[in-house]
């Protein structure tokens, strides 16, 4: 085992562009099957728990008791649909507005860290990119989805679509701001922007230094994603469906997964930054110790997700200018004293 | 046309090659395949029964309540008879839907709409027809104002009767309807 | 409080030679005929001097033997008294014109579109004569004439004709009958509801505002019509309602099914509550052959018409939340779940979980089943535990109140005037409950509370819902204390031939005040069964209310009026 970390490291440090151009490939091959699958799990999960809330079973047919393989099968009646294109629909935009979101997700994925190996008492980050100013670069990656959501709603000639696109656009400007100022309090106070240097410097969990912080980026974190209480792009009752409409077929499940391996790669960006990432006691056994950092990250983004599920079907949707009521006249002069704690507690603990 | 005609090789080569099959088409002829032999080789092949078995198990549904069982409907998709077991959700939207359930009495008024709205759905697509009232006009089958013969509109794969039918019928016309979507014995010919 | 016999003699003493016919039924009916030239004043006093401010419906007949038509005004009070006036206009059959009461009372407007489009009675001075329930191609040729010869009509899917009109959408055209081709009815003249397009170029002063559907396809309601908004950006500005996309003509076919048979149809009409409806219809056939119900029956009536109010209730109010919070909100699976329980109890004892086709005229169907009242007992106390953590759950929940609050409100008076009952009035504050006012089999006897709100908006709608349901789990015990032993059925045997008569029969609906007008002449069929839905008259009330408000209370209002387009269109 160390012989391989020794050949590699001076094999980096020799050839640094190669090297960079190898994890490039293969990370990109890796993540993006990784992230999809993950979405098909998100989805099972939400399913299974939006069920449980409610008194009934979810998916328990299709893959044996658990329902499993349920994705599976809709991926794949996803792809076997017959391909619509309005006629007076704007075509290449229509066309491109799934693969911008799916490009907005994988830009998010090439930075984030997944996690990290424990070998040998050090801690390997699991991560494509690992960039100095990762944490700003994701948070606003993130919010790439709002361009494709726009693009979506715009080319598709439909009324409905039309507006899902204005609503995803105002409530996306209204949350960015608060969301970016949360992500530059964490920074001052872990004096760094990069994400894994964010967890290493965790010792007290931002969620307890910085609990207004916390709470206003999650709120922020809910409406970029798109889920209910936020979710007006998409309301099913008043606007049949919103932005996404006319799709159908492949399309549509492009559009679909996306955002939930946005709400994925978000969830893990929250537990990076507020909940200690990947830090946790490391469990004695041989093989476990060594991906004890992964088990930890799966479990905090486990209770994340399953938090937003229980958001969504407890609470009620807003309307839209409640919504933009609440980030300009609540969240972002919150932001701003969650600004000036963090700096005055950074120089603190400083 | 066999391999000899674009490679030179030994004839005892090209005939064994032409013996060769993949999913009961020779391979010689599949070599030069155009889009139609691909098509033919997915029709008779087993990755149907793949696509069959997804687009079985994952049936989503337009929400559109029209008569008395369009409330059964409602408690269809809900708590207590689930039709989420089966991956069957309602969608709002018919761009994204396979099913269209046809609950209740079409009136003269509502039959264009629903034909556009039938239009609409995206290919492979099904119709169940819940109660007395879609399948034959129901106990209004002589009013001025009812379409009877909603089988000649829409081609309808499962007729469920009753008026209106308890969920657990529901239930088992979808299990029906799943059971012809693997068979391929649906109105459509998928 | 007047009484009726007050009523006609103060009317004859103010328009000597206006009343034509009296008939004074009781102390809460009047019938009189009144000539169609001073309907107007007539009308006018008794709503300025006698307070008869609630206009309840019209409906027309067709006098084919005697060759005249006639339109009957039913007028009720709010609560000054309990009289209720049946006038009756007669007009001759050629030229069949009487004057619209439009002007007086704001929701005459559809009652008078309805009676013109099946009847081809001119109603002079209404302002907007478009059809309303029937579409283009049935339009002038007035189905519900005794010589209409387009009816029974079996093969109506299979004369239709596929065609494009003029505003480019598929159309399809369904030719007359050829027994109306040969009798030589079909008009060549057809008026109707403006298109899309002719609305489009009527109303968008604008570039910014366009005219968007939300219906006759969407979840709001169980039961297609047609709503268009006309938005600017997320406002908006007037709204356009159209029905008849569910209109199956019951009154028709009842007229030539067997009085029996007419039962089922019935249930049909407001299929989430058929019992209140049944109980209608058989309580006015009662009162033609002057029937006495017993009491177990009478009981039994009481217990299941209650029972299929809570779970009307719980239907109305759980589809509601799905339109505010997502599908996939967990209280409305719960409620879903707990009408279960409600459902499995009718079911014991009617066989049915929908339409129940269960009263009889003089009984009821079957007896309760052994052990009913300690099946329903632990339901009723499950049910009281299950509604006060819904209300307590609602109340303190901040993002319901954003929503719901001030949201869609009604004025007692502008309720009043637009002629709403039910829920909706009672939660702007008037306490106007049918089972009050107008009281049938054991509700004199009965201790309740009329539950009325404070501000007729949403969440006061939905709280007294709620509140009711608390409300019918008490009436329901103290029937189940007080049930006696007896027959389910009155001994006199219920003749084949109902003799001739006319009846008014009111019930309290879940959805409002409900009544059926049935006529006979002396046959085993009805002549005229003229129903007075509760959602009718809520419906009219929603374009008014939905100027000036978001796209999302859109939802929320129509939502809230927990309505049933199927009873609206019938």
């Amino acid at each position: 085992m160390d012989g391989i970390i020794e050949s590699i490291t001076q094999f980096a440090t020799q050839e640094p562009g190669l090297f960079a151009l190898i994890i490039g490939i293969v990370g990109a091959a890796v993540i993006s099957g990784v992230v999809n699958i993950g979405a098909m799990f998100v989805i099972w999960g939400e399913r299974k728990v939006l069920g449980d809330f409610a008194g009934r079973y979810g998916p328990n047919r299709v893959g044996g008791r658990w329902g499993i393989l349920q994705l599976g099968a809709d991926a794949i009646k996803f792809f076997t649909k017959e391909d619509i294109i309005p006629t007076k629909a704007d075509k290449a935009v229509y066309v491109w507005a799934p693969i911008v979101a799916s490009m907005a997700t994988m830009l998010v994925a090439a930075a984030i860290p997944f996690g990290a190996l424990h070998i040998n008492g050090k801690d390997y980050p699991l991560v494509v990119a690992n960039m100095d100013i990762s944490a700003f670069y994701v948070e606003a990656a993130l919010s790439l989805m709002s361009i494709a959501i726009f693009m979506a709603g715009y080319s598709s000639n439909n009324k409905y679509s039309m507006l899902g696109a204005f609503r995803g656009i105002a409530r996306m400007i209204a949350y960015e701001v608060p969301m970016g100022i949360c992500v530059i309090a964490v920074a001052i106070m872990a004096h760094s922007l990069n994400l894994v240097e964010i967890v290493q410097s965790q010792t007290l969990w931002y969620a307890f230094a910085q609990p207004l912080g916390f709470v206003i980026f999650l709120i922020a974190l809910i409406t970029d994603l798109g889920r209910i209480p936020f979710d007006q792009s998409e309301a099913e009752e008043e606007i049949i469906s919103g932005y996404n409409t006319e799709y159908s077929g492949i399309r549509f499940g492009l559009l679909y997964f996306q955002e939930y391996i946005s709400a994925l790669l978000g969830s893990i960006l929250l537990t990076l930054l507020f909940l200690g990432g990947w830090q946790g006691p490391i469990i004695p056994i041989p093989i476990l110790d060594i991906i004890s950092p992964l088990i930890w990250l799966f479990m905090k983004v486990v209770i994340v997700l399953w938090f937003f599920v229980w958001v969504r079907s407890s609470l009620f949707r807003l309307r839209i200018d409640q919504v933009t009521d609440l980030g300009w006249k609540w969240m972002l002069p919150l932001s701003l004293l969650n600004l000036g704690w963090a700096v005055l507690i950074g120089s603190y603990f400083a | 046309m066999g391999i000899s005609d674009v490679i030179p090789v030994p004839v005892a080569v090209d005939e064994e090659i032409e013996k060769w099959t993949i999913f009961g088409q020779p391979v010689a002829e599949v070599w030069f395949t155009t889009t139609q032999k691909i098509h033919e080789i997915i029709e008779m092949g087993p990755i149907k029964n793949i696509f069959n078995w997804g687009r079985k198990n994952s049936i989503y549904f337009l929400m559109q309540p029209m008569g008395c069982c369009g409330v059964e409907m409602f408690v269809f998709g809900a708590a207590p008879y689930d039709s989420d077991r089966f991956g069957c959700i309602p969608r709002n939207t018919p761009r994204q839907t396979d099913v269209m359930i046809i609950s209740g009495y079409i009136t003269r008024k509502y039959l264009p709409v629903f034909k556009s709205l039938w239009e609409q759905m995206p290919e492979p697509k099904w119709c169940v027809a819940i109660g007395e009232c879609a399948i034959s006009g129901g106990p209004f089958y002589d009013s001025y104002n009812i379409i009877q013969n909603t089988a000649d509109y829409f081609p309808i794969d499962v007729f469920i009767p009753g008026c209106p039918p308890r969920p657990e019928q529901f239930l088992e016309g979808l299990i029906n309807l799943q059971e012809k979507i693997k068979q391929r014995k649906d109105k459509r010919g998928y | 409080m007047t009484t009726a016999s007050e009523v006609l003699s103060s009317l004859q003493s103010t328009f000597p030679g206006a009343v034509l016919e009296s008939r004074v039924e009781s102390d809460r009916r009047l019938w009189a005929t009144i000539d169609s030239a001073k309907l107007l004043d007539v009308c006018k006093y008794l709503r300025d001097k006698l307070n008869f401010d609630h206009y309840s419906g019209a409906g027309g007949l067709d006098w084919i033997a005697r060759k005249e038509m006639e339109v009957v005004e039913i007028m009720a009070s709010h609560g000054s008294h309990q009289v209720v006036a049946m006038l009756k206009v007669k007009t001759p059959r050629d030229n069949p014109s009487v004057p619209s009461l439009a002007g007086l009372f704001w929701n005459a407007n559809w009652y008078e579109r309805e009676a013109w489009e099946m009847f081809g009675i001119n109603f002079e001075g209404h302002p907007e004569p478009y059809p309303l329930l029937l579409g283009e191609d049935l339009v002038g040729v007035w189905p519900w004439r005794k010589d209409f010869k387009g009816y029974p009509d079996l093969t109506t899917g299979q004369r239709a004709v596929e065609r494009i009109n003029p505003q480019g959408y598929m159309q399809y055209y369904i030719p007359p009958t050829p027994a109306e081709i040969e009798a030589g009815t079909v008009p060549k003249e057809r008026p109707k509801y403006p298109s899309l397009r002719e609305r489009e170029e009527r109303d968008i002063k604008s570039d910014s505002e366009m005219i968007m559907h939300m219906g006759p396809q969407h979840a709001m309601v169980p039961g297609p019509f047609l709503l268009d908004v006309l938005v600017e950006g997320e406002r908006v500005k007037k709204a356009y309602l159209d029905l008849g996309y569910i209109h199956k003509g019951i009154e028709k076919i009842m007229e030539n099914r067997t009085w029996l048979q007419g039962i089922t149809y019935t249930d049909r009409m407001c299929y989430v509550a058929s019992l209140s409806n049944n109980e209608c219809y058989c309580g006015a056939v009662e009162k033609i052959l002057g029937l006495e119900v017993p009491e177990r029956a009478q009981y039994i009536r009481v217990i299941l018409e209650e029972l299929s109010r809570i779970q009307s209730h719980l239907i109305g109010t759980g589809e509601f939340l799905t339109l505010i919070a997502g599908v996939g909100y967990a209280p409305w699976q719960y409620m879903i779940i707990d009408r279960e329980s409600i459902i499995s109890l009718i079911e014991s004892v009617t066989g049915a979980r929908l339409t129940h086709t269960f009263v009889r005229f003089g009984g009821v169907r079957n007896d309760l089943p052994e052990g009913f009242a300690e099946k329903c007992r632990p339901v009723m106390d499950y049910m009281r535990s299950r509604i006060n953590e819904f209300i307590a759950l609602f109340e303190q929940d901040p993002i319901y109140h954003l929503r719901m609050d001030n949201v869609g409100s009604i004025t007692p008076e502008t309720g009043k005037r637009m002629g709403a009952s039910g829920p909706v009035l009672r939660a702007t504050g008037v306490a106007y409950d049918m089972r009050k006012e107008d009281p049938i089999l054991l509700y004199p006897d009965l201790d309740f509370k009329v539950i009325t709100g404070t501000k007729g908006d949403c969440h006061d709608r939905i709280d007294v819902r709620l509140r009711e349901i608390l409300e019918s789990i008490h009436i329901i015990e103290q029937c189940l204390d007080r049930i006696p032993a007896g027959p389910i059925k009155t001994e006199a045997k219920i003749p084949k031939k109902i003799p001739a008569g006319e009846a008014y029969y009111r019930v309290e609906d879940p959805r409002g005040e409900m009544g059926m007008y049935v006529v006979s002449d002396g046959g085993d069929k009805p002549y005229r069964v003229k129903v007075r839905g509760p959602f009718y008259a809520t419906f009219q009330t929603l374009p008014p209310l939905l100027e000036g408000v978001y796209i999302a209370d859109v939802v929320a209002i129509a939502g809230s009026m927990d309505g049933c387009p199927s009873e609206a269109d019938r």
